[in-house]
């Protein structure tokens, strides 16, 4: 089977803002399912609401794009009914970190083989500017006229103290480093979490194109993701420099090990099948 | 014949353990038992009891006689000595200087065999005894229960001597019951059993749920039960990714369901909104207990119909089941899947904390009934398909379902309005149509489920009783109680609240002078409900929001005080 770029070209009109980091995402998700051979049919791309979680109508493919925050509720259990398909998560750092900030915790301790992307503009775009939990603090924002109080979360240290299988992040204009780092997050056998770095070019005048470009560097091979004591010291660091790729990446058992291994066959594909009762019946005469 | 026990003392005793080995010996003799516990929201401590109904005919009803009461606490004698009937006895664990006590404790009993760990089962093996039931029968439940070791060998003395010291009481021939074998091996199980049961007959694979009393018991049951019937029981973090994971599995093409009680289900009341504009089936377990917040843990209440009824904002197809005994805790649950499938929508199971932790001995579950055809689209009609579209606009409003992954088609669902492929749209003539055809899922639905209403009892009787869910068993036996003091009533039953059969109900009760609603809560649920739908208020409400189900007794002075 060869996947064409083609195969998932939507006819949606697209309504994000020009200039959208968006654009470089969804052209990145593209490019990293035509190279990992995945037709549209296989794949399942679970959204809630905001911008970001808008993509998947910009591709032809299986979607559920249902409630904010609660996609990678959502997803978890379409890879339990379908664990045949691969599952990809969308969501902006509100939906992902704000109001989904409990499922993200519960998703790394399942390693459900799910992959999380999050993009993070910093700023709530669709409702026209709030703070994310990912704003800086002081910032000035739409409810924050006098500065955000609280402190920007670090879902990355977050992440890898909790010992997820698969930490990256990215740059959303780097759509070659994004592809691949995609790619290998879908290849991984478990939760991956891909923290997207975006700009928002409507709401955010600190975080730009030219911010992220003076600011970003990719780590070299000389980089050891097992390492995950030196992954923690780079995501805790202060200062401004970020770095881009996997940042932390280890093995262990997914969910789907432990938790579907009793099936023959995908959830999706049981019958009705009522005479199961009659097996449970006789532990109760 | 009938002899009614109640065990009880506090927490951590054994007193369900006591009861539930009796209930299971009675059902295996042949005779029927019903189970009734009350329990505080406690490990130990307090005073709990159990009671337990031995007939020959299923009487599920709550009921305030007592024949022999075993007591374990001094606070048990206390407070339920007065109920106990002239001709009945009481075991007490310590000495209780009670006219109608056994000339024995159970303390001295236990000391006679050493240890005090088989106190539940040496107060079980007398009652068994006065019942009637072969101690051979009794010998193998416990070998069944308790395995073996120490607490096997101790457990067997305390039965051999408590069948002994049975036989030495004046009392000893008093409540033996005739037990006539049955002609099929009946069962013996409780209410989250039964809807358990049900689920998996109407073929549930995926379950996800945040534990709530009274319906953790469901989920237990399915969890245990999870390898031998090939279906996924995941702990949800919290409520809403419950109910987010149903939708989910649904959309994937597994049958799905929650199992939670009114405060958990606050918490879901967006997904099930979800699952309306997605158009995703998904059964909803709620076993009520009084609110508002925490309320009263492990106590009953009728208080969540409207709770359900209204669930979500936005207008969508729903049907609302009330089982009124433990039969129909399987058979509506079973049906439950089947809907919700069929139709893409949310259906509710609402039971209640009596009926999920009452007890009773039950014929086996049939599944003739139960449809075995899925709702989804096969493999084989997709790849005949030249092009799918998730939301195509039909005259039922059902829209034919694809599970993804299974053709070459993609199925795209999307929580904003959206168009026939599932995209989200804004666009006013689309958006009015997909309303238009959620709309007509609501009237296809209600034509489906539509039912005649039975009236039982005096059908002629000016006086119409109306009750809904778990009164329905203390209804029927207050009935033929108050049939014989020629205290007649016609009585209507609903076990599905939603959709109701609104023009039949309305012809219906055009028939009756006065109708009295009964129910277990303290604002009407069904009762404000039928006015709105019917413009027929009642007359008359008898109710109890204490936590507590009506008894028999209560019941039948309630009723007596409002017929003529």
């Amino acid at each position: 089977m060869t996947v064409r770029i083609d195969d998932y070209r939507s006819a949606v009109e697209n309504h994000w803002c020009p200039g959208c980091g968006n654009f470089g995402i969804l052209e990145a998700v593209k490019k990293s399912l035509v190279q990992l051979d995945l037709p549209p049919e296989k794949v399942v791309v679970c959204t809630g609401i905001g911008q970001a979680p808008k993509l998947p109508h910009y591709l032809r493919v299986n979607t559920f794009n249902g409630l904010h925050g609660r996609e990678v509720a959502s997803a978890t259990a379409i890879k339990c009914a379908a664990p045949d398909l691969t599952v990809l998560v969308h969501a902006g750092d509100g939906g992902a970190y704000g109001e989904g900030g409990n499922h993200f915790l519960h998703a790394i301790r399942r390693n459900i083989d799910i992959t999380l992307v999050v993009h993070d503009n910093k700023v709530y775009g669709l409702t026209k500017g709030q703070a994310s939990p990912m704003t800086t603090r002081g910032t000035k924002a739409k409810i924050h006229p006098h500065g955000v109080p609280s402190n920007a979360l670090n879902p990355l240290a977050l992440a890898i103290a909790q010992n997820c299988g698969f930490v990256a992040q990215c740059m959303s204009a780097r759509g070659d480093h994004l592809a691949a780092t995609l790619s290998a997050a879908i290849r991984h056998k478990g939760f991956s979490l891909v923290h997207v770095l975006q700009p928002c070019v409507s709401w955010d005048k600190v975080h730009t194109y030219a911010y992220y470009k003076e600011h970003c560097y990719e780590l070299g091979a000389d980089y050891d993701p097992g390492d995950r004591m030196k992954a923690l010291e780079l995501v805790l660091a202060e200062g401004d420099r970020l770095p881009l790729g996997i940042l932390y990446r280890t093995e262990q058992p997914t969910f789907e090990d432990l938790a579907l291994s009793h099936l023959d066959a995908p959830l999706r594909d049981l019958p009705v099948d009522s005479g199961r009762i009659e097996r449970l019946m006789p532990k109760f005469q | 014949m009938e002899v009614q026990i109640r065990i009880a003392g506090a927490a951590g005793q054994g007193l369900q353990t006591a009861a539930d080995l009796l209930g299971r010996a009675l059902t295996r003799a042949g005779s029927f038992a019903y189970l009734y516990t009350d329990a505080e929201s406690r490990i130990r401590g307090g005073l709990n009891f159990s009671h337990l109904r031995c007939s020959d005919q299923p009487l599920h009803g709550i009921s305030q006689q007592i024949d022999i009461l075993v007591a374990l606490t001094d606070a048990a004698v206390t407070e339920f000595s007065h109920l106990v009937s002239t001709n009945g006895i009481i075991l007490c664990n310590r000495e209780n200087t009670h006219p109608r006590t056994a000339p024995f404790t159970l303390a001295s009993l236990l000391a006679e065999i050493g240890g005090d760990k088989a106190l539940a089962l040496l107060s079980a093996a007398i009652v068994c005894a006065l019942l009637d039931i072969p101690r051979g029968l009794m010998e193998s439940l416990v070998r069944d229960h308790f395995g073996s070791g120490a607490a096997l060998e101790s457990n067997l003395r305390a039965l051999e001597l408590g069948y002994r010291k049975a036989g030495e009481l004046d009392h000893a021939t008093r409540f033996r019951i005739a037990h006539a074998p049955a002609k099929a091996p009946r069962l013996w199980l409780a209410g989250h059993e039964s809807v358990a049961f049900g689920a998996i007959a109407g073929g549930v694979r995926f379950v996800a749920s945040y534990p709530m009393s009274p319906s953790t018991g469901t989920l237990t049951d399915l969890a245990e039960w999870a390898r031998e019937a090939s279906l996924v029981v995941e702990q949800a973090e919290d409520e809403i990714a419950a109910i987010n994971m149903v939708a989910g599995a649904s959309y994937a093409g597994a049958r799905a369901m929650t199992t939670t009680s009114g405060g958990g289900f606050c918490l879901m009341t967006e997904g099930v909104s979800l699952m309306g504009m997605i158009e995703v089936g998904g059964v909803i377990l709620i076993a009520q207990r009084p609110g508002p917040a925490t309320g009263l843990p492990t106590r009953t209440a009728q208080g969540d119909l409207h709770l359900a009824l209204h669930a979500g904002h936005g207008a969508f197809a729903k049907a609302i089941f009330a089982p009124k005994n433990l039969q129909e805790c399987y058979e509506l649950t079973a049906r439950a899947f089947e809907v919700a499938e069929r139709f893409g929508c949310p259906v509710f199971v609402l039971t209640d904390q009596l009926l999920q932790d009452s007890q009773a001995t039950m014929d086996a579950f049939s599944t003739k009934e139960i449809s075995q055809k899925r709702g989804l689209l096969s493999e084989a009609q997709l790849a005949d398909m030249s092009s799918y579209h998730r939301y195509e606009l039909t005259d039922s409003g059902v829209s034919p379902q694809a599970a993804p992954g299974i053709s070459k088609h993609v199925v795209v669902v999307d929580s904003d309005e959206h168009d026939v492929d599932g995209h989200l749209t804004e666009k006013p003539i689309i958006a009015e149509q997909m309303c238009q055809k959620r709309l007509r899922k609501i009237a296809s639905l209600k034509s489906s489920l539509d039912f005649e209403p039975i009236v039982e009892g005096q059908k002629s009787s000016p006086h119409l009783v109306i009750s809904w869910g778990s009164t329905y068993e203390t209804l029927r036996e207050a009935r033929n109680h108050l049939k014989k003091k020629n205290a007649l009533f016609a009585h209507l039953h609903l076990s599905q609240v939603w959709p109701l059969p609104v023009e039949r109900l309305k012809a219906l009760f055009a028939r009756y002078d006065r109708i009295i609603l009964v129910e277990n809560n303290a604002v009407p649920e069904l009762g404000s409900l039928l006015c709105e739908c019917t413009q027929r208020a009642h007359d008359v409400f008898i109710n109890r929001f204490d936590g507590r189900p009506f008894s028999v007794e209560e019941m039948v002075s309630r009723l007596t005080e409002v017929l003529p």
